[in-house]
C-alpha cells in the first residue's frame, strides 16, 4: 500500500513538474465546478459517448475474425458467436449496444429540447448533435448488413430502396450506395468500409467538434 | 481512552472498505481482461498424437494435397510407389513449400530450397529434409500420423 502511495505521489511529481499535473486533475475533476441544477437527465450524452467507446472495443475485436465476403461473412459471425472464446460477449454486446446507442443518443436529444438547450449561443451544438445522431443512424444500418443474413439481405434492399425514391438522382444515388443495381459481395464489402472506417472516423471528427464546443460555451443554465 | 477506541475502528472500517473497493476492482478488472485474453488466444487445434484421415481419391497419383496436422502444414504426395506424408514446413527458414507437378519436386518460395519426393534436400540453403510423416493405407482412405 505504502508503496502503491509512493510510486503515485512520484509519477504525480514528475509530471507536476512538467505539465501541472494536480492543477490540472483538480479543475477538470476532482473539484471541477458543476452548477448545482445538474441531474440525472445530463448523462444521457456522457453515456452516449460511452456506449461509442464500446462500440469500437468490441468491434475492433470481432474484426479480428469477420471475414467480409458473401460466402464467409454468415460462417464468420457464427464461428464467432459459437467457437471462439467468449465471442458471443463481443458478438452479443456489438449488436445489442448498438440498439442502446441510439436510444440515448435520441434521449440525449430529448433532454436538450425539453431544457431548450439548444438555445443562442448553443445553436451548432445541436446542428453538430444532429450530424451526430445521423451518423450513428447510418452505423446501424451498415452494421446491420454484415453478418449476410435473409434480414440483413431485405433490409439493406429496403433501406437503399429510400434513397433510390430522391427526384432525379435517386436511380444514381442508389446504384452508387449499392456499388451497382443489385446487393451483392460489392455492397458487403462497401458497407464494410464504410462502418468501420468512413462513419467512425467521421464520428469523432463530430465528437470533437460537439464537446470543444460544450467547453468552450460550458453547460446551459437552469430552466 | 474512547478516543483511541473511536479511531481504532475508524482506522479498521477505513481500512476494510479499501480492502473491499480494491477487492471490487480488482474482480470487474480481471472481469474484463479475461474474456479479452481468451477471445484473442488461438484456437486449440488438433491435439499431439491425433490422425488425419482423407480419401485415396483426394489424391490422384502425380498429385499433392496440402492439410493441417498437429496444427502445422503437412503434404500428401501420390506417386506410382504409393503415398508419402512429409511436413510442408521447409527445414530452411520455416516457409511452407510448394509442389511442382511436371518437375515431380518441391520447392520453397522463399530462398528457392529443393526437395524431391521423399523429402530429400535437391538444392538450396535448407539444411535438413523433410519431415516424414507416417501414412497407413486402409480401404478407400489413407491415415497420416
Ligand atoms: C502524430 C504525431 C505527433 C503530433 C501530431 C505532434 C504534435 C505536436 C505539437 C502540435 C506540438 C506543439 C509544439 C510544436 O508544434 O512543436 C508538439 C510538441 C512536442 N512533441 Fe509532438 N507530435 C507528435 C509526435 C511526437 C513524437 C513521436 C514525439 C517524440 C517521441 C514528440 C515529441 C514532442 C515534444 C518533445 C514536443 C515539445 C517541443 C518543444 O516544446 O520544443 N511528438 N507535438
Ligand atoms: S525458408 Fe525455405 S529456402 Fe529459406
Amino acid at each position: 500500500m505504502e508503496l502503491i502511495k509512493d510510486i503515485n505521489k512520484k509519477v504525480l511529481d514528475w509530471l507536476d513538474e512538467r505539465y501541472d499535473a494536480r492543477q490540472w486533475i483538480r479543475e477538470n475533476l476532482t473539484e471541477k465546478w458543476v452548477h448545482k441544477h445538474i441531474n440525472w437527465l445530463y448523462c444521457f450524452g456522457g453515456l452516449s459517448f460511452l456506449g461509442f467507446l464500446i462500440q469500437i472495443g468490441t468491434g475492433i475485436f470481432l474484426m479480428m475474425y469477420y471475414i467480409p465476403t458473401p460466402k464467409d461473412a454468415l460462417a464468420s459471425v457464427q464461428h464467432i458467436a459459437n467457437n471462439v472464446p467468449f465471442g458471443w460477449l463481443f458478438q452479443r454486446l456489438h449488436s445489442i449496444s448498438a440498439n442502446v446507442v441510439n436510444l440515448l443518443v435520441m434521449f440525449h436529444m430529448l433532454r436538450v429540447l425539453y431544457h431548450g438547450a439548444y438555445k443562442k449561443p448553443r445553436e451548432f451544438q445541436w446542428v453538430s448533435g444532429v450530424f451526430l445522431l445521423l451518423i450513428t443512424m447510418a452505423m446501424s444500418f451498415s452494421g446491420y448488413l454484415l453478418p449476410w443474413t435473409q434480414l440483413s439481405y431485405w433490409g439493406a434492399i429496403i433501406g437503399t430502396e429510400m434513397p433510390g425514391a430522391t427526384p432525379f438522382i435517386g436511380e444514381w444515388l442508389l446504384q452508387l450506395i449499392r456499388g451497382g443495381a443489385q446487393i451483392t459481395g460489392i455492397t458487403l464489402t462497401r458497407f464494410y468500409a464504410i462502418h468501420v472506417v468512413v462513419l467512425p472516423l467521421t464520428l469523432i471528427v463530430f465528437l470533437g467538434l460537439h464537446f470543444w464546443m460544450i467547453k468552450k460555451v460550458g453547460i446551459s443554465g437552469p430552466m | 481512552m474512547e478516543k483511541s477506541i473511536e479511531k481504532n475502528s475508524s482506522n479498521s472500517k477505513r481500512s476494510f472498505l479499501k480492502l473491499l473497493f480494491l477487492t471490487v476492482m480488482g474482480v470487474s478488472f480481471g472481469g474484463v481482461i479475461y474474456p479479452i485474453i481468451r477471445y484473442l488466444s488461438p484456437l486449440s487445434q488438433q491435439k499431439e498424437g491425433e490422425k488425419v484421415e482423407i480419401l485415396k481419391d483426394e489424391v490422384p497419383i502425380g498429385k499433392a494435397k496440402f492439410l493441417t496436422y498437429k496444427g502445422n502444414p503437412a503434404v500428401v504426395i501420390h506417386t506410382k510407389a504409393g503415398f508419402t506424408a512429409l511436413s510442408a514446413v521447409c527445414t530452411h527458414l520455416g516457409c511452407i513449400v510448394k509442389w511442382l507437378e511436371d518437375k515431380g519436386e518441391f520447392q520453397c518460395p522463399c530462398h528457392a530450397g529443393r526437395f524431391d519426393v521423399t523429402g530429400k534436400v535437391l538444392s538450396g540453403p535448407p539444411p535438413n529434409p523433410l519431415l516424414q510423416i507416417a501414412v497407413v493405407e486402409s480401404g478407400a482412405k489413407i491415415v497420416i500420423g
